[in-house]
């Protein structure tokens, strides 16, 4: 259990990142290997095939399914306005006709011989996969989408909710420990990404959703004003598509828990300047974090790295992610290498950590800590 | 591909490993006189995801790592050494996997209640994760149904409905529904979707022709062939076929893993109830099995259908009950108050839902302080609860079932689909999962299961202490007798044995009396008081027992008469939770609840102190 | 003598306009503490040697004087009764042994008034309020969704099983609502409750038969298993067909369905309705064909023949709690509980009263009985 500890966030102040664009079905792809593209270009295209809508006609018609060849008007593929006679009975001397109407606008996809069944598809749906951020295409996945690569400044949140969106950064509170209150939002912010310090009150998130903000970024947020938000409990961290007008990104964690120094500075160093966000999270196998992204104006190459994750040591600047000295920061003292026995009277593994705002020195199992990764 | 296989009476050694989605676990079982034994165990990270991509990369590092605890040679190179030559290799190589989130399916039959609940039995029985069922009454609109299915993006589909010569129209309209969906696999964009149909054998040409072309169907015997009976055996078991043949192969490495296995690779959770099952045939019990993990919590059963008498299995996953991932889901469902109602302090609600919280997003935390850890219980007493009751009414009798009466029904008129699980009748109740597995004292997960699953009369309690029963479970199906030995001897950590009586008296009335012949010569003669909880301290041997109820009260042979038989003690010792049961109440007054939890936790020494 | 001074105004203030007010001397009041009115008490002063006492009487716009009852002996009290708000005179006539008129007179005219209130209905009134209020406050909590508790009924909850078995048989559903028309309360809950199955029918897709004996049921089945499509948003699935009439004969109509039982070989057939004789030969041949089978019925007579023959039986109040029951209608539902609750008092009332009665004490009766 050598990596017990969960590595810690990504906060980037210039890295290389690559973005994988994929459609959802399989269709065309817009761009070439090595073309410039802007986050608004589309660099992907399909259709979704539109929904389907079954219709009973043997029983509208009071036949038999397998007669209905005979009463068919319209054949297998045909394109259908809404209203349009699909299938007739001939009647007696052309009076008591009986006839099916398409409900929708579509195409007759098939009718079946055993159920009676005719099943219409509506058009389809467009869909327009948009770069999402500025970059060069570094690779296209044939008829399914594109990687785009690209220089960048790169922070990752904890939690988040609401999907992509993109706003010029506004910095709100002075220091990284402040409440971002609602009294702080103005109209200013409209088509902004916001960024606020320790904690953000319920009634903030609603004025900021209702002046039209992008995005908010902050340190923590109460977990029950979530419900608030989105109308209900989400239970399971699997978010990215709730029905909110404003993406938001929690970046330490639930609570009051100021926002991480390195963080706040790098965002406020790109105040002004465009952001591409994303509340999606995922905390299963396959681990997704909401992220931010400031696309950085230099042509992206392949020499600059993200750092390797590097384990814990001493002299390691950590934070603790449970209570108690929830949130807080230290320094790891001392790694002794026997299981120790905590107050819970579980064994694990723990390291000595001081910790900086009440100057003394605890032990804390090492599954407690977070490297505070800094680059 | 012919393996070398070594006759079973032959077998001196077997290496099982288990891959699951964040580890790799192996253990090593040896011959060992007459008995068949775990003898060291090891364990690695699972490599199936990047940058490794191949899972028989963390199979062999934990092989290593037993390797080198065991001090015998079981590795050359890459291969797996067998059969044993000497000291070197081992006769048997067997695995489970559950990794890549296991074995996802979508289930369809006609009837909500009868062959669409025939047919998830059969795929959760085969441990799959069933993402939704659908059924022609489930209430949705057909393009509903076809927008579900393209959302789900399973691994596999099982179509069922129809007994045999019953409806041909149902059956064939589900066949188009998939047929319009054409849906895609999870895995790999470039293999059809493998489908199953297990209905209706007078609809089977109709099927092929619809989803014949767009699909890779397999046709195997109805698993509902007429209402009365089920027969989910061919359709489980094409159900493993494909996981092997499709989701399997699909998976890095997995090719490989299966070439070196000397049976076929089973999901995790199949593995897990074939060996309840194969426990409980041969000791003629009834067992209750759980597995509350981060995401999900699996309640395995096997209890006696009263009208035949049979054994019957039943599997549930609660997919969104776990202890990390899902515990926010844990609060969302149990709500707060049933969770504040174990807790025996004073929490603040915002503060508490924020801990929460911040456990669903950094899941790999630990609790500190006593107050973390008791807090955490009392979501695992909720989870448990809760998947159980969705055990319970998923483990019924069959619906639609013809009766037969006499005048004497007239007033008493019993219906179909009751559970099969009788808290009564249990005689064994299995616990695994970190917060059973770990807990710092094994009084504390004795107390949880017997919290959560609120068990009648007398019941054995057990967990599994390094969650060996999924390997167990595959060697079961090459050599039961070894797996048998070692879920016995090494698997199961006896905990001891809870009395409950059923039924309710006044507080602090006599409610049962209980005389214990104990080891060492010593008795125990005491009657306990309603609303108490005691524990007698014993170690896993026999100890005769007369447990003599009030009026009124049942202790497994009817209100008020006593039994005398024979139980055993444990790592914990015989609890005797007097509080009651139909109902089991804790007192509405916060203060006196409070109260109340920590005199049984220091009754039943939960805590050091 | 204080009705002497009173007649002795009276009579100064009639003067000779009454004549022969004599010693008889009747009196007639409208009688004390008649809620309803209508009672009169008429007094009369024994007159020597009278043998008998005729009494006659006359309300306003008659014309001739009714004679009404003769009495020996005026020890008794008098009670008449007249109609509200006419004025009625009374008339006694004295004879002897030998009926000569030994003396006459007439009442003033008396006029009787029903009271606004009936204080001896009190019990009544009190009791209606209450079993309303009752009624009204489990609707009320019903629609406020809070949970409320109703007996399972293994018959009902079979309601859906019977409809799933036949959908997975791909067989019919076969539906009898009962062999009387419309006037029997049995064949309406029987119809009613084939507007639920219809649903059913609906939502499971499958086939529904509804053989009737009488036309008006056949309308009314028609109509509401059309409607039951119809809110099921299936109309393409509805066809007038499904509910057909075969003949009013009792004995022919069973022999109709049996006749559709033994073709149709349906998965479930429902026997909901008034039954006679025929009870026995529908459920037997129902049993015989592995149908599940769920009855209903009202007759007393007819349950023991269903219970024996079919799956599952709603007897009595069941049958007619089947609607509310599987419509889930918060109204029915607490009309259904506060009637329960209402049973359950009156039960309780009948136990102490019996209990008291025979112990002697007879306070609890006179509650009753103001």
């Amino acid at each position: 259990m050598a990596h017990a500890y969960t590595p810690g966030l990504k906060v980037l102040a210039k890295t290389m990142l690559t973005k994988t664009r994929r459609l959802p079905l399989k269709g065309n792809v817009k761009v070439k290997k090595g073309d410039l593209v802007k986050a608004d270009d589309i660099v992907a295209h399909t259709d979704l095939p539109g929904n389907v809508f079954p219709v009973n006609v043997a029983n509208f018609l009071n036949v038999d399914p397998s007669e209905l060849d005979d009463f068919m008007i319209r054949k297998e593929g045909d394109v259908i306005r809404k209203g349009d006679i699909l299938a007739e009975t001939k009647g007696i001397f052309g009076l008591f006709k009986s006839s099916v109407k398409s409900p929708v606008a579509g195409t007759l996809d098939s009718y079946s011989k055993v159920t009676g069944q005719a099943i219409i598809r509506e058009n389809p749906i467009p869909v327009n996969i948009h770069a999402y951020i500025d970059g060069v295409i570094d690779e296209v996945i044939p008829e399914e989408g594109v990687v785009i690569r690209t220089t960048a400044a790169f922070v990752q949140g904890i939690f988040g909710i609401g999907g992509e969106r993109r706003g010029a950064i506004k910095i709100l509170t002075d220091k990284p420990g402040d409440t971002l209150t609602a009294d702080l939002i103005d109209d200013s912010c409209k088509g902004k990404v916001l960024v606020g310090g320790a904690f953000m009150t319920l009634d903030a998130f609603k004025k900021a959703e209702k002046i039209g903000v992008e995005g908010i970024i902050v340190g923590g947020f109460n977990y029950k004003d979530i419900k608030d938000i989105v109308g209900y409990d989400i239970g399971v961290a699997i978010t990215g598509e709730e029905p909110v007008q404003t993406t938001l990104i929690v970046t330490e964690g639930f609570g009051e828990i100021p926002m991480a120094e390195q963080t706040f500075n790098l965002l406020k160093d790109h105040e002004e300047e465009v952001a591409s966000i994303n509340g999606a999270t995922q905390i299963r196998a396959g681990v997704i974090r909401p992220e931010v992204i400031i696309c950085l104006d230099e042509i992206a190459d392949n020499k600059i790295k993200s750092a390797d994750v590097k384990g814990m040591d001493i002299g390691t600047v950590v934070r603790v992610i449970r209570a108690p000295y929830f949130g807080l920061l230290g320094e790891v003292t001392e790694l002794p290498h026997a299981l120790q026995k905590l107050e819970s009277g579980s064994m694990a593994r723990v390291a000595k950590v001081k910790i900086y705002k009440q100057n003394k020195e605890v032990m804390l199992p090492r599954a407690n800590l977070e490297i505070y990764e800094t680059k | 591909m012919e393996k070398k296989t070594v006759k079973p009476e032959n077998i001196q050694s077997i290496l099982a490993t288990d891959c699951g989605s964040t580890t790799t676990k192996a253990i090593l079982i040896e011959k060992q006189g007459d008995e068949y034994r775990l003898v060291t165990r090891g364990e690695a990270p699972t490599t199936v995801e990047a940058p490794f991509e191949d899972v028989t990369k963390g199979v062999l590092n934990a092989v290593k790592e037993v390797e080198e605890l065991r001090g015998r040679t079981l590795l050359n190179e890459d291969k797996i050494i067998s059969p044993q030559k000497g000291e070197a290799g081992v006769d048997i190589y067997i695995s489970t996997s559950s990794a890549g989130g296991g074995l996802q399916m979508l289930v369809a039959g006609v009837v909500k209640a009868m062959s669409a609940e025939s047919a998830e039995r059969a795929a959760l029985g085969a441990g799959a994760i069933v993402m939704d069922v659908l059924a022609s009454n489930d209430g949705r609109m057909p393009h509903e149904k076809i927008s579900r299915i393209r959302h789900l993006r399973p691994d596999m589909i099982l179509l069922s409905g129809g007994v045999d010569g019953g409806t041909i129209s149902h059956v064939v309209e589900m066949a188009e529904l998939l047929r319009a969906a054409n849906p895609k696999p999870r895995l790999g964009i470039n293999y059809r979707l493998p489908v199953i149909y297990a209905g209706n054998k007078k609809a089977a040409p109709e099927i092929e022709k619809n989803l014949g072309e767009v699909t890779d169907l397999s046709v195997v015997p109805n698993l509902r062939p007429v209402l009365e009976r089920e027969n989910l055996g061919p359709a489980r078991d094409k159900i493993h076929d494909l996981f092997m043949e499709h989701v399997m192969a699909q998976a890095p490495g997995y090719k490989k893993l299966m070439d070196m296995t000397h049976a076929p690779i089973m999901p995790t959770p199949g593995a897990v109830g074939s060996i309840i099952q194969v426990i409980a045939r041969d000791e003629n019990i009834s067992v209750v099995g759980v597995d509350i993990g981060g995401a999900t919590t699996d309640v395995f059963s096997v209890f006696k259908d009263p009208d035949s008498d049979e054994p019957v299995f039943n599997r549930t996953v609660s997919a969104n009950l776990g202890m990390s991932y899902s515990i926010s889901n844990v609060l969302a469902e149990a709500k707060l108050e049933n969770i504040l109602r174990w807790v025996p302090f004073d929490i603040n609600e915002t503060d508490l839902r924020n801990r929460i919280g911040n456990k669903m997003i950094r899941p790999t935390t630990i609790p500190q302080s006593l107050e973390e850890l008791k807090i955490e219980q009392a979501i695992a007493r909720e989870a448990l609860r809760l998947s159980f009751v969705q055990h319970k009414s998923f483990a019924v009798g069959l619906k639609g079932v013809q009766k037969e009466r006499t005048i004497s029904d007239t007033f008493d008129q019993s219906s179909t689909g009751e559970t099969l699980v009788n808290m009564m009748d249990l005689d064994l109740l299995v616990g695994s999962g970190g917060v059973l597995s770990h807990a710092p004292r094994r009084h504390q997960s004795a107390r949880m299961m017997i919290d959560a699953f609120l068990p009648e009369g007398i019941t054995q309690l057990a967990v599994d202490s390094i969650f060996m029963m999924p390997q167990l479970g595959v060697l079961a199906s090459v050599h039961e007798k070894a797996a048998t030995e070692v879920f016995n001897k090494d698997c199961l950590l006896r905990l001891g044995t809870c009395i409950a009586p059923v039924g309710s008296v006044k507080p602090g009335k006599d409610f049962v009396t209980v005389k214990l012949e104990l080891p060492e010569g010593k008795v125990f003669n005491q009657t306990i008081p309603f609303g108490d909880m005691i524990l007698i301290e014993a170690p896993y041997t026999p100890v005769k027992a007369e447990i003599i109820p009030v009026r009124g009260v049942d202790v497994g042979d009817g209100p008020g008469n006593a039994i005398q038989t024979t139980i055993y003690g444990g790592l914990v010792g015989i609890i005797i939770d007097a509080r009651g049961r139909n109902p089991f109440i804790l007192p509405p007054n916060p203060a006196d609840r409070v109260q109340k939890l920590q005199v049984w936790s220091q009754a039943v020494k939960e805590f050091e102190s | 003598m204080k009705r002497n001074g009173f007649f002795l105004i009276l009579s100064l203030v009639m003067g000779a306009a009454v004549p022969l007010l004599g010693a008889l001397d009747p009196v007639a009041v409208p009688k004390e503490g008649e809620p309803e009115g209508r009672i009169v008490v008429l007094n009369v002063n024994p007159v020597d040697q009278a043998f008998r006492y005729d009494i006659f009487q006359k309300s306003e716009g008659e014309k001739d004087w009714n004679f009404i009852i003769s009495y020996t002996h005026l020890d008794e009290e008098m009670l008449f009764d007249i109609n509200n708000g006419v004025p009625t005179r009374f008339k006694v006539t004295a004879l002897d042994k030998d009926l000569n008129v030994l003396e006459e007179a007439v009442t003033e005219p008396v006029v009787t008034e029903a009271m606004w209130f009936n204080t001896k209905r009190i019990v009544r009134f009190i009791a209606m309020i209450l079993f309303s209020g009752i009624i009204l406050y489990y609707i009320r909590k019903a629609r406020q969704m809070k949970e409320i508790y109703l007996r399972p009924i293994a018959g009902l909850k079979a309601f859906e099983e019977a409809v799933g078995r036949a959908t997975e048989m791909g067989k019919s559903v076969l539906y009898v609502p009962g062999i009387m028309d419309l006037d029997q309360v049995e064949t309406i809950s029987g119809v009613i409750i084939l507007g639920h199955v219809a649903k059913m029918t609906a939502r499971y897709e499958a086939n529904l038969n509804v053989p009737v004996s009488r036309s008006l049921v056949m309308e009314a089945a028609r109509e509401i298993v059309n409607e039951s499509y119809l809110s099921e948003g299936r109309p393409d699935l509805f066809n007038p067909d499904m509910v057909h009439y075969y003949t009013d004969d009792q004995f022919a109509f069973a022999a109709a369905v049996d006749g559709i039982m033994l073709r149709e070989k349906p998965a479930a057939v429902f026997l909901q309705g008034k039954f006679y004789a025929e009870s026995l030969i529908l459920a037997e041949t129902g049993n015989s064909i592995g149908a599940i089978q769920i009855a209903g019925t009202g007759s007393p007579s007819q349950i023991p023949f269903f219970v024996t023959a079919c799956d599952y039986t709603l007897i009595g109040e069941e049958f007619f709690a089947a609607s509310a029951y599987l419509g889930k209608d918060p109204k029915l539902l607490g009309s259904i509980k506060g009637q329960d609750i209402i049973k359950g008092a009156i039960m309780i009332t009948i136990l102490l009263g019996v209990i008291f009665e025979s112990l002697g004490f007879t306070f609890f009766k006179d509650i009753f009985n103001l």
